[in-house]
């Protein structure tokens, strides 16, 4: 197993402090469970035209606490749908954080993250270095290092290749 | 080697530090431990653990109500991609059927007709009309001081009230119902000592946001919120329980209280375990301690759209509200329906205004009989349900668009009891009598003798 390659451009910067994601969809959708259905519905409230202008490997940026409130999965679900493969930011709120962990998309908190990139830079983490690059500007941020079940989670692409990642370990 | 130079990085609020005993020593004696690091220590086999260490833990109790894309697809994914239909120990798992309920669709009643079904075959109970989970899964016992207890849903850290360390993980409560333990990273804690004595009108509900207001909704990320001081020796079981209900909203991962005098009698009575409760040491690294004074503290209400919008009630007297809602895994108990009882004895629910109470559980609503307090509210005008989770999360009772309602329920985010375009406002059960008297939101002071 080994970490995913996240490299693409900063498809949205959530400013907001507590930010709940549920807000990317609109609660009234929250209810929807096809991932197109979820797409075509998402960030209509902040940017109309994202659907159109994202792509695959694009990565979105929160500021701090996000996922506060009662977050719900199918927001992630669209944005995975539209090809969002990870979302940085300065920290995390714990529900949504294992919420989105155990579906195996990668959640980077880097304080800094706000004044490091600007919207549809193009940034990559190097996981040796534990750093992103912002290739825009030139910059390296440090991230925080996962913890030994969060790290095996994301490299295992969620709970279940996770779960059969370990019995194949105590296996051997 | 000083005590600091063990410390590793931040990791999403926790406090990371290598499991070195530089971490936990200073100037060559060790360092004390939490009620929470002594509990994952017995949980893993360890004679010590610390903030920052990955463990594998065996819960001491796995816990659950059936709800869609949680129970029915930890069954399925255990058969499918595990070949298991059952549990090694079905003794350490508890069901709880406590959401629609009572089903208003077959697709509900199919969804509880497989929780039956499944626990009947792997031989776990499966608890049903018996009230909120959460709640009863203390009445039962599981709720056993010194255990660890896992569940998706993280309100179960209510638990916390009896020294018990209770856990929502969501979907990773997978991994233990495959494996006999889970792996995760000891959480850092901080401590919250309350001091002073809460004036009349005040209650714990008020309390837990004020300290939202006081240190933040982000204060606590990733660690356990653990409770102490003088204020909460003087609380009540169920003021304790509301506390500990809502730590998410700080942050924490779970809320915990060492076991008393008050709630140990409770507790060993009924707990399923025969192990000693354990108590945080005086010397117990914490990553941050505060003391809050509760004593000037009046009642506050959490406008929308965030559990984070701590305010003085006082500041929005008037507002017109159209539904009261006291219930929920977090308040609905004796205390809260004591309160309001008092407020609405002898005076009458405004025409038009709908009072929703809901006993937190069955054994609640029986002690609120024997009180008499359900006629008192009855009679007041209130329409008085059996326990279930359904108006918390706008399956019953739903608002239309427009409409404003005060309530005990968990949340206040959009839409979560009904209509996007309605209002939720939390505050005491004592103000939610009162805004069912007047129609708008009241300070309840005026009208407790």
């Amino acid at each position: 197993m080994s970490l995913p390659v996240i490299h693409g451009r900063v498809a949205f910067v959530f400013e907001e402090i507590d930010f709940d994601v549920d807000q990317i969809i609109g609660v009234k959708n929250i209810k929807l469970r096809d991932p197109a259905e979820l797409a075509s519905v998402a960030m209509q409230s902040y940017d109309p035209a994202f659907a159109s202008q994202v792509r695959k490997g694009d990565v979105l940026v929160g500021a701090m606490n996000f996922g506060y409130g009662h977050p719900h999965y199918p927001p992630m679900i669209g944005m995975r749908h539209l090809g969002i493969t990870a979302v940085f930011a300065e920290s995390f709120s714990p529900g949504y954080w294992r919420g989105e962990v155990a579906m195996g998309f990668p959640q980077i908190a880097c304080p800094g993250i706000l004044k490091f990139v600007n919207r549809w830079d193009d940034i990559e983490v190097d996981w040796t270095a534990q750093q992103i690059i912002n290739h825009t500007s030139g910059g390296r941020l440090d991230i925080e290092v996962w913890s030994e079940s969060d790290r095996l989670m994301i490299e295992a692409g969620g709970v279940l290749g996770y779960l059969k990642h370990i019995q194949q370990e105590e296996s051997t | 080697m000083a005590a600091h130079e063990g410390w590793g990085k931040h990791l999403n609020g926790q406090t990371h530090r290598a499991p070195s005993i530089g971490a936990y020593c200073f100037k060559g004696f060790i360092l004390g431990s939490t009620i929470a690091e002594k509990i994952l220590a017995r949980a893993s086999g360890q004679t010590r653990v610390n903030a920052g260490d990955n463990i594998k833990a065996k819960p001491d109790f796995v816990v659950a109500y059936d709800f869609p894309g949680y129970t029915d697809v930890i069954f399925k994914q255990m058969k499918d991609e595990f070949g298991l239909t059952g549990v090694k120990d079905p003794s350490r798992y508890a069901l709880f059927i406590d959401h629609m309920v009572p089903a208003v669709t077959p697709q509900e009643e199919e969804l509880h007709q497989n929780t039956r079904d499944w626990g009947a075959q792997a031989q776990v109970p499966v608890y049903e009309r018996k009230g909120i989970g959460h709640q009863v899964a203390s009445e039962l016992g599981y709720a056993t001081p010194g255990a660890f207890v896992v569940h998706f849903d993280g309100h179960i850290s209510q638990l916390g009230t009896f020294g018990t360390l209770a856990m929502g993980v969501r979907r990773h409560l997978i991994e233990s119902f495959v494996n006999e333990k889970i792996r995760m990273a000891v959480p850092a804690t901080t401590r919250v000592d309350l001091v002073g004595q809460l004036q009349r009108g005040v209650m714990a509900r008020d309390v837990f946001h004020h300290v939202v207001r006081v240190l933040g909704p982000a204060s606590c990320r990733f660690q356990v919120l653990e409770f102490g001081g003088e204020a909460i020796s003087e609380m009540s079981i169920d003021a304790r329980q509301t506390l500990t209900c809502l730590a998410m909203f700080t942050g924490a991962v779970t809320a915990i209280i060492n076991p008393d005098q008050v709630t140990l009698p409770y507790a060993k009575e009924r707990a399923r375990l025969s192990i000693e409760p354990l108590y945080s040491d005086h010397d117990a690294t914490y990553a941050a301690r505060h003391t809050i004074d509760i004593s000037q503290l009046e009642p506050v209400v959490v406008i929308p759209p965030s559990p984070a919008n701590t305010r003085n009630l006082m500041d929005h007297l008037g507002l017109s509200v159209q539904v009261g809602y006291l219930g929920s895994c977090a308040s609905g108990r004796l205390e809260d329906l004591r309160a309001a009882a008092e407020v609405l004895r002898g005076r009458s629910v405004k025409p038009g205004f709908q009072l929703h109470v809901v006993p937190t559980s069955q054994e609640i609503m029986r002690q609120a009989a024997q009180e008499g307090l359900l006629t008192d509210l009855i009679a007041a005008g209130a329409f008085v349900s059996s326990p279930s989770c359904d108006y918390c999360f706008g399956r019953l009772g739903v608002m239309s668009a427009g409409q404003r309602a005060v309530s005990t329920g968990t949340l206040n985010v959009r839409g979560r009891m009904g209509s996007t375009d309605s209002e939720i406002f939390i505050v005491n059960a004592a103000a939610v009598a009162a805004a069912a008297i007047e129609g708008q939101i009241a300070d309840p002071r005026p009208y407790l003798r």
